[in-house]
């Protein structure tokens, strides 16, 4: 799976439009999405949330402002991008609210202006420890899924390499472990969020999983999907086919794709176990830097050529890099009425002025650290 | 009240023999602390220095005088000049802390709270509109309040006469009603509840139910009450 989507990566540049690799670090809690930046002596409720639910009519003026996304959206478009503390934080409002913020709106308008024509475009976005990155990612899968792209989101790439409790040799290439824990898991979430493109894609070839199983070649990708599902052995195998179809199929220009990775250093660094997954390579790619899961790093890296390492930075190059960074003042007043909003900050203190000094002081305006400050307030 | 025995003890012990000290253990002071009596406390509230002078009354007036005049001692480490500061709560994690890992015990108090609000929080947006008024959602005042009604009004002393140890009920001092509630909270979730169960779950559910006049802790709050009012007949034994 890795290796595949490695390949992916290395071969960007050959592959036809309509690929856009977004990489974007995992990010903390970034999603506070402040519908309306709140601006004081204006009405309360107009500051800090918007009505524009459409990634796509985002703009300038939203900058700051948090936007909801209802829940049967969520369902399908995020079956497993979001971090868990925003999903707590889901749970626990009854809503999911997306903050507007500069780098996004950034990413989405080179997304808007993509010409499919040439080579898939790399981004990467990169910061410091809980400052958004995530969510980003988060808000530009949310608009390629509204405008129709077919999304392959890996949530967690540090998840893919580390921490294995199965393992199994690959039956297509002896060197290579697979991990049918996390291969079928993804491919459940892929199905749910994709759905209506399963049918559509048909295989190019045929593909024999055992001795009697085998999928013809015209058949749609949905099969391939559920032979995954149903037979665990195979997860990690059908993942490779789902990769290396839709890659070779992206250049026909019927459906645009989009890669989202979520921690691409993981697919570089060292690594605890020697994995790789089947090798297929697909779509587009935006990646996220990740200095969270990712093994044998300093706590202090967040630069891309830090936490990628050489081969990595090689393998990406040449890709466009977003910074996402903490929270100006406009966003940090918007995230702090939105949280008054929705009753989250509930000291009596917190209220005041004196306490949203001291929130400013004690956070430094980065989303997570704030987040977990306000947890217990 | 320590340091005039102390005195008198040194004194004492200077003009006698140096060995009289080791005959009167019980006079001899513990914890002492390297103040003396003329070091003042340090005023940690804002609040304080940002009034201006004419609005200070006149005991202020003169404790200010006093202030700018004699020593002050320095302040702890757990004393913050924050908003957000709560004796109350420093002295729960206090309690909870084992083996001085206060990083740890504080990072249970901070989840504890977190747990309480989200329960408080998701009952409050699924509640009906009459309902959502009566539903408290600040951990702060939940964690209060809770604490209030686990402490007991009377108290037991054991008490030796003629041989026979009885269960006498006297009256009980704030603290140590502070003291009895906290420890009951703790010993509770350490002791009763599944070892698996991670802390801060299981208190936040003990203060939740502490809140709402039930649960193990505030029936044991009773038990104590009955035995006070079983007891009864032995109050006089009490000499204090």
């Amino acid at each position: 799976m890795l290796r595949s989507v490695k390949g992916l990566i290395r071969q960007g540049p050959k592959l036809d439009s309509g690929y856009f690799f977004h990489v974007s670090a995992r990010a903390w809690l970034s999603a506070a999405v402040n519908q309306d930046a709140r601006i004081p002596a204006e009405k309360p409720r107009a500051i800090f949330r918007t009505n524009e639910s459409n990634p796509a009519n985002h703009a300038e003026q939203h900058d700051g402002q948090h936007y909801s996304i209802p829940l049967q959206e969520v369902k399908v478009v995020f079956p497993h991008g979001l971090p868990y503390h925003f999903q707590m934080q889901m749970k626990t409002f009854n809503e999911t609210c997306l903050m507007v913020r500069k780098p996004a709106l950034e990413l989405l308008g080179y997304l808007k202006n993509t010409n499919f024509a040439h080579p898939a475009v790399r981004y990467v976005i990169y910061g410091e420890k809980g400052t958004g990155k995530t969510m980003t990612l988060c808000h530009a899968v949310h608009y390629c899924a509204k405008q129709g792209w077919l999304v392959l989101h890996i949530p967690d790439a540090h998840l893919w390499v580390k921490n294995c409790r199965e393992l199994m040799q690959s039956s297509y290439n002896k060197e290579r472990f697979d991990q049918p824990l996390q291969a079928s898991t993804w491919l459940k979430n892929f199905k749910t969020s994709n759905e209506h493109f399963l049918k559509e894609i048909k295989t190019q070839q045929t593909y024999m999983w055992s001795k009697r199983e085998s999928t013809e070649e015209g058949r749609p990708l949905g099969e391939v999907v559920e032979q995954g599902l149903n037979r665990v052995k195979n997860a990690s195998d059908a993942v490779g086919v789902v990769l290396k179809e839709l890659k070779k199929q992206c250049p026909l220009g019927s459906f645009r794709l989009l890669v989202a990775v979520d921690g691409i250093n993981a697919l570089w660094g060292r690594t605890a176990l020697r994995k790789k997954d089947k090798s297929s390579n697909g779509g587009a790619i935006v990646t996220t830097l990740s200095q969270t899961g990712s093994l044998f790093k300093p706590r202090s890296a967040y630069l891309p050529d830090e936490l990628l390492g050489k081969e990595g930075f090689d393998t990406l190059d040449p890709f466009i890099p977003i910074q996402v960074s903490n929270y100006s003042q406009r966003e940090f007043e918007s995230c702090y009425q939105y949280y008054l909003d929705r009753k989250w900050l509930q000291h009596e203190k917190a209220c005041a002025e004196e306490g949203r000094k001291e929130l400013l002081f004690l956070s430094n305006a980065n989303p997570w650290q704030l987040g977990r400050i306000s947890a217990y307030l | 009240m320590a340091a005039p025995v102390a005195g008198r003890l040194g004194a004492l012990g200077r003009r006698l023999a140096v060995p009289v000290r080791a005959w009167l253990p019980r006079l001899t002071q513990v914890r002492w602390s390297r103040y003396g009596p003329i070091y003042l406390d340090p005023e940690v509230n804002k609040e304080v220095y940002r009034k201006p002078l004419e609005e200070l009354s006149e005991e202020e007036k003169t404790q200010k005088e006093l202030k700018a005049l004699q020593p002050i001692k320095a302040t702890p480490s757990n004393v913050t000049s924050s908003v957000f500061s709560d004796p109350t709560v420093s002295k729960f994690i206090n309690m909870m802390m084992k083996e001085g890992n206060k990083v740890l015990a504080r990072s249970i108090m901070t989840k504890t709270l977190e747990a309480i609000k989200r329960k408080q929080i998701e009952k409050y947006y699924q509640a009906s509109e009459e309902e959502k008024e009566s539903i408290e959602c600040n951990p702060y005042i939940i964690f209060h309040q809770a604490l209030k009604n686990c402490q007991p009004i009377i108290g037991i002393c054991n008490i030796k006469k003629g041989g026979k140890t009885y269960q006498v009920p006297t009256p009980l001092k704030d603290n140590r009603k502070r003291f009895l509630a906290m420890k009951w909270l703790i010993t509770e979730c350490r002791e009763h509840k599944h070892y698996r169960i991670f802390m801060h779950e299981k208190l936040s559910e003990e203060l939740l139910q502490a809140f709402n006049n039930e649960g193990p802790v505030i029936k044991k709050k009773h038990d104590m009450h009955k035995m006070a009012e079983a007891n009864r007949a032995y109050a006089h034994y009490r000499w204090w």
